[in-house]
């Protein structure tokens, strides 16, 4: 065929010289149409296949179900619990239309701070045991009603008993809290309705203030669910005299408190004693105080991060939180030292605290140990109830950091009139409360790290993503969802516990090394290695293809003119 | 008093004795005390300065810190004093002992001394050394190393880390001065080292800087120095808990302080100085919590030999040389070897100076003096030998030095040890095999003077080589030198330093004497115990040289050139790709009759382009004549171009978007 074409092209020459259109007489031949036209659809067929090729490894990522939890954690309101009883200890049984009155009015007061539901189940008892009991002994009122109610529910107590004054209502260190007194039905909803809203469900903050996720509001815990409390002992200037302090004596004081925040984190503790540790903003003689004054607008200054050496800790992993304990010694020139707040008055505990950083207690050397002639120089050991009196404070400034108030003593718009306080630090419906808002935040945080992941993961195609980095993320959605289902049953530690899984392991996921590398290659660099190879061959292609195309098309027409 | 006791009666005698017996055991029971109130004291730390003038003019200072910590449950969790970063370092990674320096310049081992215990313990290579012994099972120490490197240079805050990669570092056994089996040793030699390093290290002091003798650490005057080596040490057991020595070594000039006029006979005077004048302060005072704070002042033997030659004797103002500040002690080396005369030690308690009252020891000499230092018995030098980027050999030289006399007592039918220890990156790939030694010249076998050698060869980018091997040789030889051929490996691209056309070190080599020690002897004294820089001194090591860092030139690539050889290649397959095609597809006839028609109307591209060049200046040139028929396509052609430009830039704008 090709040497038909061939042999039939010489034939034409002759006159095809003289004007290329002039008249054809055998059909064009379609062999060399054929190869090229073959090699480009080969090419094109090829593309594909190549660049499948070129692809990296990537582990597939939940992509739908990160992005489904995420959407439906952004709707979620902050778990709360929803369920309330009410016991009333009378002589007599309660009949179903009070308790249904008492228990509507309860509702109503609710419906007006929120929207959820909360069921209200009211039950009576006559009270066996209680007539032994005095009253007004706070303590064993409360160990008696634990052995009576139910504690997995919040619950509040009507002792209906008539007492001098006015009635009392006392939060106890459980899930519950009493009345004592006889009260009108519509004041006892009252009540109820605001102890249950204001301490069981917020912790004793104002209506609202623990709504919402924002930064601020996140618990002092490290991304890996450790936190470790640094104690440090700064003395100002050891030339004027050296203070230590037996800090293991403190540790029948912290131990309990650790253990009722294990759930929320691995705490660990650690101490220091650093000197030649001035702070950084000056205080004035306040002749009225007989003391050096320092305002609390200079407070942002006190912390001297030049020398102040506190440091994070080595033996603590990577991303866990250090919360600094500090008890600052002034030195002699400065002895004794107050902080003064602006309507003159001094800070009672001579400390402040720093949110998501930790707290600093001023503490002033006691006289006896100043000395005229060498202004107490020598090495002090801070007194046992010194000590005692600063880590109370210490524990205070934990509660602050945890977003709890430092201490309850009493409420008089709800009319509380007293919180029982317990030597653990954190009573169980404080620690429900912090227990559902760790949950909360770190639910939110670990949405929020497999969404920007999964965003990262989609904006670099060329990123390789390793099979554990999709192991963490699936099981990290996976503990997601399991803490979600602990929240809603109101089982708040083990959700605090597999809460705080999660958000770690998205955090692994997300910190991966893997990830941090930076030899996956841009597209440029992709670009600068197949240019070279396709680009020449790909024109020599087209420009083949074009040209037979137009030759044929060109020839056809002359073959059918002459043909017709 | 021992004859009138006897001239008595026995009963006395016998009660002398029973008193004496008293009051030695009480002495010994007081000293219990003492130890055992130190064990259950809190941590303790101490300060001492070591001030030494040298030879050759210049001055060695020498800090020693030590923070101890005793042994507890609450090591790494709760401190007082002791640095709870490095507590916790110890507690995490299980370290038995760490040795780790910063050294800038180089230890000069002929003129400051290489045998006397000052320069054998704090003579160190250049750039960081640093070596550990853990407290683990074989199988888990690799990764104590890695994750303890990693914790140090974020200490320190220095590239400490590039000693976590397996070929950065080596396990020797036995060539080192501590041996065990759970050691990892690494070198970095061209890490520099600066305040930023020093800054780190002072915050380990319970003072840092603000008080005490470390306050006279003044940053210019320091790193102006001839040599400065930063070193931080730890020992830590079940039962003495952690001792960290943290020391610091400068040899500083001293300015020249002249009074009058000067003369050709000060030219031979060593150079007055005092604290003052080196760090541009004074002591104020010891850090307050310091248990003992003192400055030393050393002559060291040749200088005393020297001194008793003038007759001058051991006071503090002589006829040789005044010191500004009465000494408070005098301590003198006690030495067996006759015929010598033994070093000096003046000893000055910071703990009586204050803010009011400073300190500023210096020395003013009045007479010219010329001594020299104990000098190593050999001189250990390490040089490369060969041209190329190919192939090279290593040769490491030792030369005994006049000191090596005095060292052997019987210099006939005698011989020496010494221990030498290298380690080889792995690109530079030593053949063990061609070892040869020459004594005097003359090559000998091998198995002649090795007594011991144990070899790991390098794994291509896993491992480093490394040799241990420990030689004898006669006492009488003049020189002995050691060589090995090695092949320069090549590196995978992403390996090179950015600086790659410098070159590569290969970290110094420890050359070890294990016949020889250093040692100095005080009269035993129960404040001599005080002072942890004295018992150091007094501790018998083995001496230890470093030799030279070695630096190979590799042959280093054109970095750009992987993608010079994908351009080539694939410029050449596209060539051969497109001939292809064309040979299959072009009809060479029925083209060139085309072309032959075409010839008269239409001209080829490249002729159009230049025709349209030329008519392009043509007009610029014969603008007024005007001609209007290059003039029409113009329109087009900017229409083209606008066009590209066009497309590349919403092809950049919206490639950028994404």
């Amino acid at each position: 065929m090709a040497e038909q074409e061939t042999a039939a092209d010489p034939i034409l020459a002759p006159s095809s010289s003289s004007s290329p259109l002039s008249v054809r007489t055998t059909k064009p031949g379609t062999k060399r149409l054929l190869v090229t036209l073959s090699i480009l659809l080969s090419g094109l067929v090829f593309l594909p296949i190549f660049y499948k090729s070129t692809e990296i490894y990537r582990s597939p990522l939940p992509f739908s179900s990160i992005s489904s939890l995420s959407s439906h954690l952004h709707s979620l309101r902050p778990p709360i619990p929803t369920l309330l009883h009410v016991l009333f200890i009378r002589s007599h049984p309660i009949d179903s239309t009070d308790s249904q009155r008492i228990s509507d009015l309860i509702i109503l007061d609710l419906q007006s701070r929120t929207k959820s539901q909360v069921s209200v189940s009211i039950s009576a008892h006559s009270g066996e045991g209680l007539e032994s009991l005095d009253l007004s002994d706070d303590e064993a009122m409360d160990a008696f009603l634990l052995g009576m109610v139910d504690a997995s529910v919040y619950t509040v107590v009507v002792v209906e008993r008539a007492v001098k004054g006015n009635a009392k209502v006392v939060v106890g260190k459980h899930r519950h809290a009493w009345v004592v007194g006889l009260v009108e039905e519509s004041e006892v909803a009252r009540v109820i309705s605001g102890v249950f809203w204001k301490y069981f469900v917020n912790g004793g903050r104002e209506d609202g203030e623990m709504v919402g996720g924002e930064e601020g509001d996140a618990l002092p815990v490290g991304s890996d669910g450790s936190l470790v409390l640094s104690f440090s002992l700064l003395n100002a200037d050891p030339s004027d005299g050296v203070y230590d302090w037996d800090i293991q004596k403190t540790d029948r004081v912290l131990a309990p408190i650790l253990e009722s925040l294990a759930p929320i984190a691995n705490i660990t503790v650690e101490s220091q004693v650093l000197y030649h540790a001035p702070k950084s903003s000056i205080s004035n003689w306040d002749d009225r105080l007989h003391s050096y004054a320092l305002s609390t607008s200079a407070l942002p200054f006190f912390v001297n991060s030049n020398e102040w050496h506190l440091d994070t800790s080595i033996a603590a992993p990577g991303r866990s939180k250090v919360l600094q304990f500090v008890v600052y010694i002034p030195s002699a020139t400065e002895w004794p030292l107050v902080l003064q707040f602006p309507n003159g008055e001094t800070s009672q505990t001579n400390s402040f605290v720093s949110p998501m950083w930790g707290g600093v207690v001023v503490w002033n050397p006691p006289e006896s140990s100043r000395n005229v002639q060498k202004p107490h120089f020598g090495k002090h050991i801070i007194s046992t109830e010194d000590l005692q009196k600063i880590f109370q404070v210490f524990v205070g400034q934990l509660r602050v950091l945890f977003g709890l108030r430092s201490n309850n003593l009493d409420d008089a718009e709800i009319g509380v009139t007293k919180f029982l306080a317990t030597p653990k630090g954190f009573t169980a419906w404080e620690l429900d409360v912090l227990h559902r808002r760790h949950t909360y935040l770190n639910l939110l945080s670990c949405a929020s790290t497999l969404d920007s992941l999964s965003k990262l993961v989609k904006s670099l195609p060329r990123m390789i993503i390793m099979d554990e980095i999709g192991k963490q993320v699936k099981l990290s959605v996976e503990v997601a969802s399991l803490a979600q289902n602990y929240a809603s049953h109101g089982v708040y530690n083990a959700s605090a516990v597999s809460s705080r899984n999660a958000r770690a392991l998205a955090e692994d996921a997300f910190y991966h090394p893997s990830i941090m590398s930076i030899s996956y290659s841009s597209f440029e660099h992709t670009i600068a290695i197949y240019m070279p190879f396709f680009v020449p061959v790909s024109l020599q292609v087209l420009i083949a293809a074009k040209k037979e195309l137009t030759r044929y098309k060109r020839e056809r027409a002359k073959y059918l003119a002459s043909s017709a | 008093m021992a004859s009138t006791v006897a001239a008595r009666a026995p009963a006395t005698i016998h009660t002398s004795f029973l008193l004496l017996l008293v009051i030695l055991l009480s002495c010994d029971l007081f000293d219990r005390i003492i130890a055992s109130s130190g064990e259950a004291r809190e941590e303790e730390f101490t300060e001492e300065l070591l001030l030494k003038p040298l030879p050759d003019k210049k001055i060695l200072a020498h800090f020693h810190f030590q923070s101890t910590v005793p042994p507890s449950d609450s090591i790494g969790h709760h401190h007082h004093l002791f640095p709870k970063a490095i507590a916790q370092l110890v507690k995490k990674f299980h370290i038995r002992e760490l040795e780790l320096s910063f050294t800038q310049g180089r230890w000069n081992y002929e003129s400051w001394g290489g045998s006397d215990p000052m320069s054998n313990i704090n003579a160190k290579p250049p750039g960081v050394e640093m070596w550990a012994v853990f407290d683990l099972p074989v199988n888990d120490i690799d990764e104590s190393w890695k994750g303890l490197t990693h914790a140090l240079s974020g200490i320190f805050c220095s590239s400490l880390n590039f000693l976590e990669s397996s070929t950065a570092y080596s396990a020797p056994h036995w060539g080192l001065r501590t041996n065990s089996s759970s050691m990892r040793y690494g070198a970095l030699p061209r890490e520099a080292v600066c305040t930023e390093n020093l800054t780190p290290w002072l915050k380990l002091l319970p003072c840092r800087d603000k008080a005490g003798l470390a306050s006279l650490l003044d940053r210019p005057s320091i790193y102006k120095g001839y040599y400065h080596s930063q070193r931080l040490q730890l020992f830590s057991s079940a039962a003495s808990g952690i001792i960290l020595d943290q020391t610091l070594t400068v040899v500083l000039q001293p300015n020249v302080q002249r009074n009058g006029m000067p003369n050709s006979y000060d030219r031979f005077l060593q150079p007055n100085w005092s604290i003052m004048s080196m760090f541009k302060k004074k002591v104020t005072g010891q850090c307050a919590l310091a248990r003992a704070s003192s400055i030393f002042i050393e002559l060291e033997d040749g200088l005393a030999t020297e001194l008793e030659k003038l007759g001058a004797g051991e006071s503090w103002n002589n006829l040789a040389f005044d010191l500004s500040v009465a000494p408070d002690r005098v301590i003198k080396e006690h030495n067996s070897v006759e015929g010598k005369s033994s070093s000096i030690l003046y000893e000055f308690k910071v703990v009586k100076y204050s803010k009011y009252e400073p300190l500023d020891v210096g020395i003013k000499w009045k007479l010219p003096l010329l001594w020299s230092c104990p000098e190593a018995p050999f001189h250990a030098r390490r040089f490369l030998m060969g041209s190329g980027n190919e192939r090279g050999s290593i040769a490491i030289s030792l030369q005994p030095t006049q000191s090596c006399d005095q060292f052997l007592s019987d210099s006939h039918k005698c011989t020496v040890r010494a221990v030498i220890f290298q380690v080889a990156p792995w690109y530079v790939k030593v053949y063990y095999h061609t070892l040869q030694i020459f004594i005097d010249g003359r090559s000998v076998p091998v198995a002649d003077v090795v007594e011991k050698i144990s070899v790991s060869p390098s794994e291509d980018k896993v491992s480093p080589g490394s040799l241990q091997m420990m030689l004898r040789f006669p006492c009488d030889m003049n020189s002995a030198a050691l060589a090995m051929d090695f092949d320069k490996g090549f590196l995978h691209i992403d390996e090179y330093p950015p600086d790659a056309n410098q070159g590569f070190d290969i970290p110094s080599a420890v050359v070890s004497f294990p016949d020889f020690y250093s040692s100095r002897s005080y009269l035993e004294d129960n404040c001599l115990k005080q002072s942890p820089l004295l018992l150091k001194l007094q501790k018998r090591t083995a001496l230890q040289s470093y030799t030279e860092v070695l630096l190979v030139p590799l042959t280093t690539p054109d970095f750009s050139m992987p993608y010079n050889v994908i351009t080539f290649t694939c410029t050449v397959l596209a060539l051969y790709f497109g001939s292809l095609l064309n040979a299959l597809r072009r009809r060479i006839g029925e083209e060139e009759q085309l072309l032959k028609s075409k010839d008269s109307k239409r001209v080829g591209l490249i002729p159009r382009l230049l025709s349209k060049l030329k008519g392009r200046t043509l007009e610029s040139h014969q603008s007024s004549s005007g001609s209007s028929a290059s003039s029409k396509p113009r329109p087009k052609w900017l229409f083209k171009v606008i066009f590209v430009a066009l497309i590349a830039v919403l092809w950049h704008y919206y490639s950028n978007i994404d």
